[in-house]
């Protein structure tokens, strides 16, 4: 779907988490997957940036893989600071998605 | 870095040689990409000697070396969105601009004439 942008800021970093805590992988795969899954508007420089910000928090471990071509590849893969933010934001996401179903079906 | 690279910034220009020549390798798209990038950074990102910016060039150059091997275009890699990705980027560098640091001066100096004129 088109024109997600604004909306998926702020849990675009939560599916990150998600994809390099179920396996330790590179930005341009990380895109894919999310391509894939239906934000065919998030391109690899968003997840580049996310990338930086994930590595500056400290919740990633990089290594460096030499590629087939071009220069060395990162892989990342989530620490244990890493798996206590993903934590954290499913918690955040339930409760968000949680109120706003309430919401639409008229609750309060 | 020392005294006389810190007065004359010459570790700056050897910095962005080397950058120049690394970008001087991609293909034409990524190279005008790399040229975008370097006007955005600079004009909204720079502190006063632009050094908190060789580290946010260094990476976005290497995603752009990345990308190019892979074969990948410069609107697959980035949209349509440029300002945006420099802007993200920066900021996830927490890097304050010259704009933040007159901004600070600016509030220091109003927050002391206030205090004058309530003293």
């Amino acid at each position: 779907m088109d024109g997600l942008t604004e909306m998926l800021k702020g849990t675009l970093e939560g599916c990150v988490l998600q994809i390099i805590g179920s396996e330790q992988t590179y930005g341009y795969a990380i895109t894919r997957r999310l391509n894939e899954l239906g934000f065919t508007d998030v391109v690899e420089g968003t997840v580049y940036t996310i990338l930086v910000r994930l590595e500056k928090n400290g919740l990633v471990e990089v290594t460096k893989r030499p590629s087939g071509q071009g220069p060395p590849r990162k892989f990342y893969a989530l620490n244990d600071a890493g798996r206590d933010e993903l934590t954290t934001f499913w918690a955040k996401w339930d409760y968000v998605a949680a109120r706003i179903d309430k919401l639409r079906e008229g609750g309060t | 870095m020392n005294l006389w690279q810190r007065m004359t910034g010459s570790d700056l220009t050897r910095e962005w040689t080397a950058f120049e020549a690394r970008a001087a390798a991609l293909p034409a798209d990524h190279r005008a990409a790399w040229q975008q990038i370097k006007l955005h950074l600079t004009a909204s990102h720079s502190d006063f000697t632009g050094r908190n910016l060789l580290p946010i060039a260094d990476g976005a150059l290497g995603l752009l070396e990345e990308t190019a091997a892979d074969g990948q275009s410069v609107r697959e890699v980035l949209g349509d969105d440029i300002a945006g990705f420099c802007a993200a980027l920066a900021g996830g560098e927490g890097a304050p601009s010259y704009r933040d640091r007159w901004r600070d001066q600016l509030n220091r100096n109003v927050a002391r004439k206030l205090n004058r004129l309530g003293g």
